[in-house]
């Protein structure tokens, strides 16, 4: 990422005066309704290097991505959004509305040209030109090709932003995709999810106010070491997999001892996401934990991969895991074998993953 | 005249548009527009799907009233397929319900909508030692103590209290001035903070009410974490048709649910309820006091006219809504009907109740499609029942600019992606002050025999805030200030509700009941051919209703009808104007250019557009759909 300058800086990069640079400031004394005593305070700030703008735009979505980020336990929301970045344009959170709000998008987009960093939350509706989602008299795509173009990076919080969502599902009324194709061949990094976990979105920012940088990705733009691992492999039920114990239907014997949701229709095989490790409100649980399986929200096409109930080999790439599990049934006792077959299983899976990626 | 546009409308859940005539010589509204500009078809995905699966779709409609939907699609497709569900499934549905309904006001309040009364510019010239005594003063005042029944309380004080020290709020003050120094003002920049309406309030309030939404803003993860233990996470938490997926033991460690689990649910209760009685009640009742002095009682609109709830939280297992089922002979708030003319005072105004036939009869619940971008066949009627909709996509533009940049819209033709819905060929106000207008009027007409302990503390909530704003019922509850003072009461009183059948469950497990789930029909062979449901659910924005049509085993027809469609639905020319519309144009808007009132009206509803703008199957009618996505993966 490009270094973000102070006021000052930008005004010694241009070649201006000090004393232009201090008529400049107090304009914007003026300007942001203040008090001349406060003018001090301001060239204060314009000497000093300002926080990472963050601009945060809204297609097809629910505006649980929002919620997510507000959930966050560390860092805290507050934190985050008053002391690590500033959140200058965000249709849930920012307190202005309308011409004033959609001009302080423009002006910002223009002052931090280069160096903001785009949230985007929600899919692009693609048919018709757009006109399925509009905002500000204009549309989605309008907004998104022109936040794009000044960004020093851009984030695709969820799995409408990352590839379509929900709302993408077939028929899919409104031509939903992902934002990938409408900001300039830039990089995108993915953060799928519906929602994403909460410390996985502000993790994002976090890794970028902390170090400086985008976090590591992997081929497919999203954050390693959030989406490293299946779900399957960082499972605490995972043991009961291996030793083939299954809970057959909804609380059974077998569910309420937590055993393994696979014959319920669990995608956790499939699944690359942090619900198995750092788990929901730092740990507290995942879907599988509070006894549902996962339905995959962080899979590019999750939606079109029902019904839920279904088992996976219908859909993954596990090969038949019905053998496996009567293999298992001999070998129940066996652990060390059955953690190889799994082993196999897992080597597949990854392998297969990196033909597709090979493939793209 | 002036034209005045509002667009985007922010701190909102979607896509909301406002337009105005303003007569600037007295600030009088003359005409408003309401427009949902998105739209995302969510309920044709539903065609051909699993209904049991229903749920996870549809609670994807919006994730600021998660769980709503899931919880109105289960109880839907439940009722169709005439399951009944264990006592716990139901008491743990209802505390995930509560929760909802007390995490999601309180951060409508903070979060949503207190930047329209308070403003951190007005906060820098409060003085720290004013504002702890301040707070002192109206935790005196305006902690409305209202007891309730309960069973144990498992909270030996208050843990979570209003800070009234100078140090505290000198600290919040130090940040407020920082940020603004910084000429970042982030989430607070661009707002009309020169309004005169900010002036109404002491530059005190407007610190401690700064410092309390940077609290809450941080707390009120910590009150949702019932649905992450019941249902693995949140937003969207996890549903099952027949029950709830999370079984309970005692005797595992493994298991979803045991006592190490339900105490944090315990300690979520506990919270939720400190923060609004000790935040939120109080804080809103030390603002609506001085508003209601000040004369600002505006902003009625339809509420004074007519308004719509359904009622919530089955006390026992109940069989279905519409289907024989006792879901209305079976709840602990029975505001289930229609009040018109409350405006005109209690003694004038009447109730009609709504049945389980009534949701049946084609005449009381319909949409139509006058102004919004769809069209009927030729042949069809006006109005359509949910279960006999034909819809059909029909994008007109706007009446100046082109079809993909809109100046003005077209007040004539068609200007809205939500449809029109109609009880009675009317229109109709719901949310939480509907909730209370209707409780309040059936209880003064003798219409609440034997009232629930809910019902009660509802009528002595009334009672206390009619006691402090000097004004009766019928004068501040209809009113912009009512909307937002009842949406409180009622976080009080699901945070009250939460702890009521959090005991229940106790009781039950402790009789030995550890089911959640009725697999009796799990299986698609045990399921009639043909059936339809209809699933009911108070959510925090008003009555929420799902209709749901199953046909060998697969979804063939599937609406909502959202409370934000109810209240932003474009006008109808015989029935007039929505709920939002109407608002607007009994708000008066002091200065045209700066329309902070339009604003604020319209949050006091807490609007929520992705649940409001959708449209249902064309029932026997071609869909034009692409049949491909040309982006897709």
């Amino acid at each position: 990422m490009e270094k973000r300058e102070s006021l000052w800086e930008a005004y010694l990069r241009r070649g201006f005066s000090r004393r232009s640079f201090l008529k400049g400031c107090v304009a914007l004394t003026s300007l942001m309704g203040f008090s001349t005593d406060m003018f001090s305070k301001v060239v204060e700030a314009a000497e000093t290097k300002p926080l990472p703008v963050v601009i945060w735009i809204h297609g097809h979505e629910c505006t649980g991505c929002d919620e997510s980020f507000i959930r966050s336990g560390a860092p805290l929301a507050s934190d985050v959004v008053l002391s690590s970045i500033a959140l200058e344009y965000d249709h849930l959170l920012s307190a202005a509305c309308g011409a004033p709000f959609e001009a302080h998008l423009d002006e910002t987009i223009a002052k931090y040209n280069g160096q903001y960093i785009l949230c985007v939350e929600g899919a692009v509706a693609t048919k018709d030109s757009g006109v399925y989602c509009m905002s500000g008299g204009h549309t989605f795509t309008h907004l998104l090709e022109k936040a794009a173009k000044g960004a020093a990076a851009i984030i695709a919080y969820g799995s409408c932003a990352a590839y379509g969502g929900i709302q993408a599902a077939k028929p899919n009324p409104t031509g939903s995709a992902g934002i990938e194709r409408f900001v300039g061949g830039k990089p995108v990094v993915k953060v799928p999810g519906c929602p994403p976990i909460p410390e996985v979105m502000t993790g994002v920012v976090m890794h970028v106010a902390l170090f400086g940088t985008l976090p590591p990705l992997d081929g497919d733009g999203r954050p390693k070491q959030f989406y490293g691992n299946r779900i399957h492999d960082t499972c605490y039920r995972r043991p009961f997999f291996d030793a083939g114990m299954f809970a057959e239907q909804f609380d059974d014997a077998g569910a309420k001892a937590g055993w393994c949701l696979y014959k319920l229709g669990c995608r956790g095989p499939e699944t690359y996401n942090s619900c198995g490790n750092l788990r929901w409100w730092q740990g507290m649980s995942y879907p599988i934990q509070s006894g549902a399986p996962c339905i995959g929200c962080s899979n590019s096409n999750f939606w079109d991969e029902d019904p839920f109930t279904d088992r996976l080999p219908k859909y993954g790439k596990l090969g038949d895991v019905d053998k496996i599990g009567a293999a298992l049934g001999v070998l129940t006792a066996a652990g060390v074998a059955g953690h190889g077959i799994a082993s196999i299983i897992q080597r597949n899976s990854r392998e297969n993953l990196i033909d597709e990626e090979h493939h793209e | 005249m002036q034209h005045v546009v509002v667009d985007p409308v922010t701190r909102i859940e979607g896509h909301l548009r406002a337009e105005i005539t303003v007569d600037e010589t007295n600030g009088t509204v003359t005409d408003a527009i309401s427009s949902g500009t998105a739209w995302r078809g969510l309920e044709l995905v539903m065609q051909g799907r699993d209904p049991r699966d229903a749920w996870a779709y549809i609670q994807r409609i919006c994730g600021v009233c998660t769980t709503a939907h899931a919880l109105a699609s289960v109880r839907a497709v439940e009722d169709a397929l005439g399951i009944s569900i264990p006592l716990n499934a139901n008491y743990i549905r209802n505390i995930m319900a509560a929760t909802l309904t007390v995490q999601d006001h309180l951060i409508h309040f903070y979060h949503l909508h207190a930047l329209d009364w308070v403003s951190p510019v007005e906060a820098l010239s409060a003085d720290p030692v004013k504002t702890a005594e301040l707070q002192v003063a109206v935790l005196n005042a305006y902690r409305l103590n209202l007891k309730v029944p309960e069973e144990v309380n498992t909270e030996a004080y208050p843990h979570d209290f209003p800070a009234a020290t100078p140090q505290y709020f000198e600290g919040i003050k130090a940040k407020v001035q920082a940020i603004v120094a910084s000429g970042q003002l982030g989430i607070f920049a661009a707002q009309w903070w020169d309004h005169p309406d900010y002036k109404l309030l002491p530059p005190e309030v407007h610190l401690m009410a700064v410092a309390h939404y940077l609290e809450m803003l941080d707390k009120q993860r910590e009150i949702i974490t019932p649905h992450v233990v019941f249902g693995g996470k949140n937003p969207h938490p996890h549903y099952a048709v027949g029950g709830v997926p999370c079984s309970i033991s005692m005797t595992d460690g493994n298991a979803p649910v045991n006592t190490a689990r339900l105490a944090i649910v315990d300690r979520a209760i506990n919270m939720a309820r400190d923060l609004v009685n000790n935040y939120y009640l109080p804080d809103l009742v030390a603002i609506g006091a001085i508003y209601a002095k000040a004369g600002r009682v505006d902003g009625g609109g339809l509420s004074k006219t007519r308004v719509l709830a359904f009622g919530d939280y089955p006390l026992t297992g109940y069989k279905g809504t519409s289907n024989g089922g006792g879901y209305f002979d079976n709840l602990l708030v029975r505001s289930n009907g229609v009040v018109e003319n409350f405006g005109n005072g209690v003694a004038n105004a009447t109730f009609t109740p709504v049945t389980a036939d009534d949701l049946k009869a084609p005449e009381n619940f319909t949409e139509g499609v006058e102004h919004s971008w769809y069209e009927y066949p030729d042949n069809a009627a006006k109005d359509l029942h949910p279960w006999e909709g034909v819809t059909k996509d029909k994008y007109t533009g706007p009446k100046t600019g082109t079809a993909t940049m809109w100046e003005t819209l077209n007040e004539a033709g068609k200007y809205s992606w939500l449809k029109t819905p109609k009880w009675k060929g009317k229109l109709c106000e719901v949310g939480p002050l509907a909730h209370y207008i209707i409780i309040y009027t059936k209880a003064a007409k003798g219409l609440l025999p034997d009232p629930t302990w809910a019902e009660q503390l509802m009528l002595k909530q009334i009672e206390a805030v009619t006691g402090v704003v000097g004004v009766p019922p019928e004068a501040w509850m209809p009113s912009m200030l009512g909307r937002t003072a009842c949406r409180c009461l009622d976080a009080q009183l699901a945070a009250e509700v939460n702890k009521f059948f959090f005991d229940k469950l106790i009781a039950n497990i402790k009789m030995g009941d550890t089911a959640t789930m009725n697999n009796e029909k799990w299986l698609p062979e045990t399921w009639a051919t043909e059936c339809m449901g209809v699933g009911l659910y108070e959510a925090p924005r008003g009555g929420l209703s799902h209709w749901v049509c199953i046909k060998d085993g697969k979804i063939s027809n599937y609406q909502c009808i959202v409370p934000t469609t109810w209240n932003a639905c474009p006008r109808d020319d015989q029935a007039g104007h929505g709920a939002y519309e109407l608002a607007m144009m009994t708000t008066h808007v002091a200065i045209p250019d700066k329309p902070l009132e339009i604003a604020k009206v319209i949050r006091s509803f807490d609007p929520c557009l992705a649940c409001a703008t959708h449209i249902y199957n064309a029932k026997g009618e071609e869909i034009n759909i692409i049949s491909t996505d040309p982006y897709g993966r």
